[in-house]
């Protein structure tokens, strides 16, 4: 009778330890899980604000008089970057009133 | 002392002895016997009787005692049946209200706003996108002091300290006050640095929309507000597309309000908006927006307009406004600059709007393109209304009754046409009703009914006179002389970004409403021809340019003064139209100028054609139209 009360009480605290274990790692996991979206959010933040500061600073209104002036020194690349990719006609080309000038 | 009531016998229990009375009056009683505690009664001795009568409860206690009883079981059970029936009232009757104020008590919905999509122009390069930023809130109730508070949030955020004190000392039992929405990055350090106590204030994020290419095209995208809804421009008409879904989550809070979890099961993510690709170009939008720039500063005008077309698709490359504004700094924005002159304003067309009645006539054979016409010495009289051209003109072809712009020849080529012949024709060619740009508040111009038509009204119309027309409507119908007869409604989106959500709207982006306008061999005639020669020798010779064949057509017009009701002798409307190649149409440029107040000179071809030929030069290059020369080259075998 011991015995069997003492393997009963034994298998009911396996169980329970068993169980909070298990808990424990659901927290865990969840917490993990949870870190990982606000990392995906922040970096998604982030991409948009780089996103956004690029084409700034690549916006045509910012280069182009420059580069229709001469002002802007271009590192020309030894080839095309795709194969078949057109050149851009404004790179050889100025402005008529600034040729006047 | 006598007592005439008789008593009846009665037990009495005394310090454990039972004392019966036989029940006889006072003086019988004295004659009673006492009970023992054996219960054997003894004859009454005088003091035992003294004492058990002393210690004979009177009959009304016994009375009281039931009484008391009865009043305790009564209030148990009314008080049983009250809590009873409070619970039943609550359990039942009231149970789902409770049970939803319970739950209101411990959850909160916090909304998460969805993402505008971003505008884009048509190489993918971004006009509008959507970055978060911080908006700084305080806690009202529990700000200890709210001068100090007030001076030194005003100080980080350049505000009026007044004003913050203001705010707070109204709202002072508020648990939420915004003090300022989307903060500066510079901004938010500021406030941080103040260390001010917490729980008396913080940041909440939301959606600031940013512009990267500044004040280009800011009158087609349109702006948001404070709130996120898009107001004006494609931002407007595009907002449910561009606005998404927002979301929504389930926080939990303990008794005090502090979020203690998140309920999982109930969240909702936000889905953001779709991006749209419009038809603009931010190359060639900003090669208008420069020279429009650049004719501002040399005529000073009310304002201006330019847009630039591509006549075979209607798709809109360019659509610039002046005065301007910067979506970015929407509170500087002046009253003037939110008309997007393009579509929201009208003026008479003047002599652009003559190769429409030549067409017309033309393709009716009222009209033969070898025709001669009087053009009566520069005066011709119409009843009271005396017609005059710059030059007194004699008999002149009809290419040179354009190219002049003679108002008496053009007066004679309407008059060939009925009045409903030249109702319809202004129809086909798409004035007097809105494009479907499918931007906010364009106007639809002004034609009057056929039935309102004065004895003047054909000679008027003929000249571009007695109509309004909005600039998107003046080069959507030269288009469809561009193209070859057909009138297309300009485009602004070429496409959204792959939700099933917004097929609906892809298919309206690339359907076009498409209807004839006009004979083809007629519309590429007047390119070729009438309109080819006002570039080479007539009005517009400003506008050529070098290795392409240019159309075009001026347009001058008179404006009418609000105070006489007449022309205006001294506010014109100039514009200028050219599209280039003349044997394959491809870019149409028009520019409209309001009203120039410098250098003495109001012609289109003056004001606008300079402007108008560096912007379709320019873009012809970006767009790799082949020149002439070369095109011919390729076409000889």
């Amino acid at each position: 009778m011991y015995f069997r009360f003492g393997s009963a009480l034994v298998l009911v605290i396996l169980m329970s330890v068993g169980g909070v274990a298990i808990e424990k790692q659901c927290l865990a996991l969840r917490r993990s899980v949870i870190r990982q979206q606000y990392r995906r959010d922040a970096l998604g933040d982030e991409y948009a604000r780089l996103r956004l500061e690029t084409q700034q600073l690549g916006a045509p209104v910012r280069l182009f008089e420059a580069l229709e002036n001469g002002r802007l020194e271009l590192a020309r690349p030894d080839g095309p970057n795709e194969p078949g990719a057109k050149r851009s006609p404004l790179l050889a080309w100025q402005s008529a009133r600034h040729t006047d000038r | 002392m006598d007592n005439p009531l008789p008593v009846k016998s009665f037990d009495v229990v005394v310090g454990g002895r039972v004392i019966r009375t036989n029940g006889r009056s006072e003086g019988s009683a004295q004659k009673g016997a006492i009970a023992n505690r054996d219960g054997h009664g003894t004859p009454g001795r005088p003091a035992q009787r003294e004492k058990a009568e002393s210690l004979t409860p009177p009959r009304s206690n016994a009375v009281m005692r039931g009484r008391r009883q009865f009043v305790v079981v009564a209030v148990l059970i009314t008080a049983g049946l009250a809590l009873t029936a409070r619970l039943v009232q609550l359990q039942v009757f009231e149970s789902s209200r409770l049970a939803e104020r319970a739950n209101r008590q411990r959850s909160y919905v916090d909304a998460l706003p969805a993402p505008p999509g971003d505008l884009l122009d048509r190489d993918g390069r971004v006009l509008a996108t959507t970055v978060k930023a911080h908006s700084l809130f305080v806690v009202p109730q529990d700000v200890s002091e709210l001068w100090p508070f007030s001076l030194s949030l005003a100080a980080a955020l350049k505000l009026d300290a007044d004003r913050i004190y203001e705010r707070l000392a109204e709202q002072r039992e508020k648990k939420f006050l915004w003090i300022k929405r989307r903060l500066a990055p510079v901004e938010e350090e500021a406030v941080r640095k103040l260390n001010l106590t917490a729980g008396t204030w913080g940041f909440r994020d939301e959606y600031l929309r940013r512009y990267p290419q500044g004040t280009l095209a800011a009158h087609v995208l349109g702006l948001r507000d404070i709130d996120g809804k898009g107001r004006g421009g494609l931002e407007e008409s595009l907002e449910t597309v561009l606005h998404g879904r927002d979301g929504r989550r389930t926080l939990i809070r303990d008794a005090r309000g502090r979020v203690i979890d998140l309920a999982d099961d109930e969240d909702i993510p936000p889905r953001r908006g779709a991006d749209v690709r419009t038809t603009l170009d931010a190359v060639v939008q900003m090669y208008a927006e420069r020279e429009l720039d650049r004719l501002v500063d040399e005529w000073k005008p009310q304002g201006a307009c330019a847009i630039v077309q591509d006549p075979v698709t209607g798709e809109i490359l360019a659509m610039a406004s002046r005065p301007a504004f910067d979506p970015n700094d929407p509170e500087s924005v002046s009253k003037d600059a939110w008309k997007n002159r393009a579509v929201a304003w009208m003026y008479e067309p003047g002599s652009t709007f003559k190769p429409f009645v030549v067409a017309a006539a033309l393709e009716r054979g009222l009209l033969k393109r070898d025709d001669e016409i009087d053009c009566g010495g520069g005066e011709m009289r119409l009843g009271s209304r005396v017609l005059h051209d710059r030059h007194a003109y004699g008999r002149m072809s009809v290419t040179d009754v354009l190219v002049k712009s003679s108002n008496i020849g053009m007066s004679r080529i309407g008059a060939r046409l009925s009045n409903p012949q030249l109702h319809a024709t202004i129809l086909s060619f798409g004035f007097g009703r809105p494009t479907g740009s499918a931007l906010p508040g364009e106007m639809p111009g002004m034609l009057r009914p056929l039935k309102e038509w004065s004895s003047y009204s054909n000679t008027s119309l003929s000249i571009g006179q007695e109509l309004a027309v909005t600039p998107l409507q003046m080069i959507c119908a030269h288009s469809a002389l561009a193209n070859g007869g057909t009138w297309i409604s300009p485009k602004l989106v070429l496409s959204t970004a792959g939700t099933s959500a917004n097929r609906a709207l892809d298919s309206r982006a690339s359907t076009s409403i498409v209807s004839k306008a006009t004979d083809r061999s007629a519309a590429r005639w007047l390119i070729e021809q009438p309109m080819t020669e006002v570039v080479r020798r007539g009005t517009g010779q400003r506008a050529q340019v070098a290795g392409y064949t240019v159309f075009g057509k001026t347009g001058p017009a008179q404006k009418l003064d609000p105070q006489t009701g007449t022309y205006s002798a001294t506010k014109y409307v100039g514009s200028f139209l050219c599209g280039a190649p003349a044997a394959d149409p491809r870019v149409l440029v028009l520019v409209v100028v309001d009203e120039p107040t410098t250098n003495g000179s109001h012609y289109g071809g003056t004001v606008a054609a300079p402007s108008a030929a560096e912007i379709l030069r320019q873009t012809l290059i970006h767009l790799r139209v082949a020149q002439d020369d070369t095109r011919n080259a390729s076409a000889t075998p």
